[in-house]
């Protein structure tokens, strides 16, 4: 799921810095109120603590092995907002003083691992938890849950960053600058590796660590024990993606119109007009490969019309996607909760 | 500075301190630490030096009874005003336990400046006291490392210089000599007896017996119970081997030997074979 | 004289059980290896007199630097200006000393990998293009939601689009690399403070790196006390639970040292505000530094737009 640099073009991860830097500061402000004096050491210790999470190799079933993104566990512990800043760091570290590279990514690998994974990670946790008791089957149940949707929803976002490569950057004969390979390829195979084999170490990894603390240390607040109820987390979950499924198809457009074909500062308007019409063009040439009923974004009809009638089916796609998405966790949630009151009962 | 010597720096009355959810680990402790003394603080594992010494510092605060600093009570209130606060954290230094808890910064100069820019000094003065503090412990050559990377005896030499470079008046320590080599461990008690000599208060958070005429002129002892059981001179309290026997700071076995104590401390480590706990030595 | 039990004698064991499997260890050792390389990263020292001049140069310079090139990487967009780049870097990594057991990983590693993740790249079905080599013909036609292409070939095309992605990740692999291994992480950290980047972060980035090694360290030693007890393969479920309780353990410690640590700052007069030590001051072969950096990209850039 980590993007080295020379994956992504500048038209998409300068952008990401610009995302990013907000969110950083907002994220070490709410750190400022709640931790106060203990801040620095709090989330220095918990990059650390992100990093040698990483560096346990879990073996999975047929002899391989994989290894935890543990931002949804350090998002159950200490809570999502500090997550955002000790992955961010963890990733930074490597990035930086162990020259593992994506340097230029470093703001993109950001927004996947430490925020859209600890927030969908803490939010399918919260959600599926509910206000059960701290050492319940139900919450150790939930915190696998929180795991397996969060780091699938990174390497979704993952697949998307790479997927749109060959639509926003292309050297003047159409040829792909960067990622080569379009959503309907990027997508599926960060979707298919992560949905059968890494999404189960991470939820694995997530509800065994939680569960060991608890056991261990009967002191621990949790951090998800915050008094937020739930249906106003419900909420929060519905507006961030209802925006980040609105905001999809706008990135497209804005891509296509600005950015799309040539390295940054060469649009001539001869050129820019040429742009509207490579894209549609590649993205049929991607998409005749793969039409399954969504991956695609939308029925082939809409491949070769316009920028505009892409972006609504992309955002008709994005909604039945976050839609399907949302009532599955519904159903697992309600299913939890039955579960809860048999045990309960039994 | 903490005034002419004999005045009260310490003042420890009646302190109750108990970890939230768990018993008290300190029970109606009271004592008094006059300036320029050097106080050696024993008891077996567990007893609450360690606590106490936090207590002392300003960093935990006692549920009962109270601590006060050249007679001022150390509350969390008082530590936030200006200028006691920064005075009592400029004169009050606390060589921790754990010196991997104490050495937080990327380098050793770094470590060494971290305290005194905290005070607002100027940064040649900084560099200055670097240097010297550096040349006092002799650990120049370590200037640029990184404190992961140094030996038990290496941090605690640097915990110990990122304390004496903002001149305290009152070093608190925590097992000094735990982990310490025999050549470091008698550098470590010359230099606290230099220090002594320039009038600084030390009190000492040990149960190593035998440096303890070393360490200090007055002892006191906490039992098990986490009361204060003792307080005299270290001759007195080391020849009372009922009062050791029932802290079990020694082991009826020990005895064997015969006398506990002599005056030849160092031959007797071999001599004797103490209860140490070195699993309380997180020096790596 | 404490009476031992007895059967606490050596050779002693009880009869019956069953013998062990040998354990597969590979993957323990492989942890500890790649935890031991880390720490080894991270409390590296300095290399002696003969380290190389690039070693001795300014952190501040070197990063920015190493950082705007990297950049200046990702505009490239023919395959010459793109070679000329790692060329120039691998050339200054041996004039720099860089450590071959460093070097070599990224030459060879980082490409391999690269080019097998662009092998489907090559193909007309991704980039397009005229055919070259034609590797496959189809009757065409679907396959449930596939559509199948009519021919699979490699293309010009696409060999040129494999070809620069190869080029361009191992070039800014080897310039990240190079930053890296000729500065020490300290100095690094201290680079970026006088870089402009806020103090506090500066010294949460360092604390995280100082911490890091710490914990580095008790990981090891769950991994090699595991290592050394373990003499029978113990299946999956509760390798994964033994994993967990590792993490676990992890995490305690980092509460703990948070704790400790925050006392041991409040203790030295912290009060939330973070003060550091002042930088040195630029100086001319810094500047040389900076300008040669610069020159270098900006020949890089407009040799790339000649050429396109
Ligand atoms: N942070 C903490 N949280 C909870 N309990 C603690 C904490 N620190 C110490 N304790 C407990 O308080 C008691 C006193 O501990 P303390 O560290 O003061 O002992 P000590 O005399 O310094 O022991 P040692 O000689 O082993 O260093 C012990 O029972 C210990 O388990
Ligand atoms: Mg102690």
């Amino acid at each position: 799921m980590h993007i080295p640099d020379g994956y992504l073009g500048p038209q998409t991860y300068l952008p990401a810095w610009a995302v990013m830097a907000p969110l950083w500061s907002w994220a070490s402000a709410r750190l400022k109120r709640t931790l106060s004096v203990r801040r620095l050491p709090m989330m220095a210790l918990a990059a650390a603590f992100a990093f040698v999470v990483m560096m346990f190799n879990v073996p999975l079933p047929g002899g391989t092995s994989g290894h935890a993104v543990g931002s949804v566990l350090v998002a159950v512990l200490l809570g999502p907002w500090a997550a955002v800043v000790a992955v961010s760091l963890a990733l930074a570290v490597q990035a930086l003083l162990f020259g593992d590279g994506g340097i230029t990514a470093l703001a993109a690998n950001c927004f996947t691992m430490a925020v859209v994974m600890p927030f969908a990670g803490w939010w399918t946790y919260r959600l599926l938890a509910g206000a059960s008791s701290a050492a319940s089957r139900r919450r150790y149940a939930a915190a696998a849950a929180g795991g397996y949707v969060g780091v699938n929803v990174a390497a979704l976002a993952t697949g998307a960053l790479l997927g749109i490569q060959p639509l926003i950057a292309r050297d003047p004969s159409g040829r792909p600058l960067y990622c080569p390979f379009g959503l309907s390829v990027a997508v599926p195979a960060m979707a298919v590796s992560h949905l059968l084999v890494v999404g189960f170490v991470e939820a694995a990894v997530t509800a065994l660590a939680l569960a060991y603390l608890t056991r261990t240390e009967p002191g621990l607040t949790l951090a998800a024990a915050a008094q937020e109820p739930t249906s106003r987390a419900l909420k929060r979950f519905a507006l961030a993606v209802a925006v980040l499924a609105l905001l999809s198809p706008l990135g497209l457009v804005l891509a296509a119109r600005f950015g799309g074909g040539t390295a940054w500062g060469e649009w001539s308007a001869d050129r820019l007009s040429k742009l509207v019409g490579y894209l549609p063009s590649g993205f049929q040439r991607l998409s005749s490969l793969w039409r399954a009923p969504l991956p695609g974004y939308g029925p082939l009809a809409a491949q070769g019309a316009s920028t505009t009638v892409q972006a609504v089916w992309y955002a008709i796609s994005a909604v039945v996607g976050v839609g399907a998405v949302a009532a599955v966790v519904l159903v697992l949630r309600r299913l939890f909760t039955r579960r809860e009151r048999d045990d309960r009962a039994a | 500075m903490s005034g002419p010597s004999g005045e009260t720096v310490f003042a420890v009355e009646g302190v109750r301190f108990a970890y939230p959810g768990q018993p008290p680990c300190l029970d109606g402790v009271s004592f008094e630490v006059r300036g320029g003394e050097r106080l050696a603080l024993v008891g077996a594992n567990g007893s609450g030096k360690s606590t106490l010494l936090h207590l002392l510092d300003g960093l935990y605060f006692p549920g009962e009874g109270r601590v006060a600093y050249l007679g001022r009570p150390l509350t969390e209130d008082a530590l936030e005003e200006t200028p006691f606060g920064p005075r009592f954290r400029q004169e009050v230094g606390f060589l921790f336990q754990s010196s991997d808890a104490q050495l937080f910064c990327p380098m050793v100069e770094d470590e060494l400046a971290f305290g005194p820019l905290q005070m607002g000094w100027t940064q040649d003065e900084v560099l200055r006291r670097i240097e010297d503090t550096l040349a006092l412990l002799e650990i120049s050559r370590l200037r640029g490392r990184s404190p992961a990377g140094l030996s038990a005896g290496e941090k605690k030499r640097v915990a110990l210089a990122s304390l004496l470079v903002l001149s305290p008046s009152v070093l608190l320590l925590d097992e000094p000599t735990a982990g310490l080599d025999p050549r470091s461990q008698s550098l470590l008690l010359e230099i606290l007896e230099a220090l002594h000599a320039r009038g600084l208060t030390l009190v000492t958070a040990t149960h190593d017996l035998t440096l303890l005429p070393h360490l200090a002129d007055r002892v006191i002892v906490l039992s098990e119970e986490h009361r204060l059981v003792a307080d005299g001179a270290p001759e007195r309290v080391l020849a009372d081997t009922d009062l050791l026997l029932a802290v079990n700071l020694i082991h009826a076995h020990s005895h064997r030997h015969g006398r506990l104590v002599h005056s030849h401390p160092h031959q007797h480590v071999v001599a004797h074979e103490h209860v140490h706990d070195h699993g309380h030595t997180h020096e790596d | 004289m404490t009476a031992l039990p007895e059967w606490l004698r050596p050779g002693a064991r009880p009869s019956g059980g069953v013998s062990p499997r040998p354990a597969a260890h590979r993957l323990l050792r492989r942890t500890l290896g790649a935890m031991g390389r880390s720490l080894a990263l991270l409390v590296r020292e300095d290399d002696g007199p003969n380290a190389g001049a690039l070693r001795a140069a300014d952190p501040r310079a070197k990063l920015l630097a190493a950082v705007g090139l990297i950049v200046v990487a990702t505009f490239l967009r023919g395959m010459l200006p793109l070679a000329v780049c790692l060329g120039l870097t691998l050339a200054l990594s041996v004039a720099a000393r860089v450590p071959g057991r460093r070097l070599l990983p990224v030459l060879i590693a980082v490409p391999l990998a690269s080019a097998a993740l662009m092998l489907p790249a090559t193909l007309n079905v991704v980039s397009g293009g005229s055919p070259l080599l034609v590797l496959w013909r189809t009757a065409g036609g679907a396959l449930g939601p596939w559509r199948l292409p009519e021919i699979v070939a490699i293309t010009g095309d696409g060999l040129l689009v494999a070809g620069r992605m190869v080029l361009r990740t191992t070039a800014c692999a080897a310039l990240a690399l190079l930053l890296a291994a000729t500065t020490r992480p300290q100095q690094l950290l201290g680079g970026l403070r006088s870089l402009g980047v806020p103090q506090a972060f500066v010294m949460v980035l360092a604390m995280a790196e100082r911490y890091l090694a710490v914990l580095l360290r008790s990981a090891q030693e769950l991994h090699l006390a595991r290592l050394a007890r373990s003499v029978a393969a113990i299946g999956v479920r509760r390798e994964e639970a033994w994993a967990a309780a590792g993490v676990g353990a992890v995490f305690r410690r980092t509460r703990a040292l948070a704790d400790e640590v925050t006392l041991a700052m409040v203790s030295r007069g912290f009060t939330g505000e973070v003060r550091l030590l002042r930088p040195a001051r630029w100086q001319r072969k810094d500047w040389l530094l900076m300008a040669v950096a610069a020159a270098v990209g900006a020949a890089l850039l407009i040799l790339d737009r000649r050429l396109a």
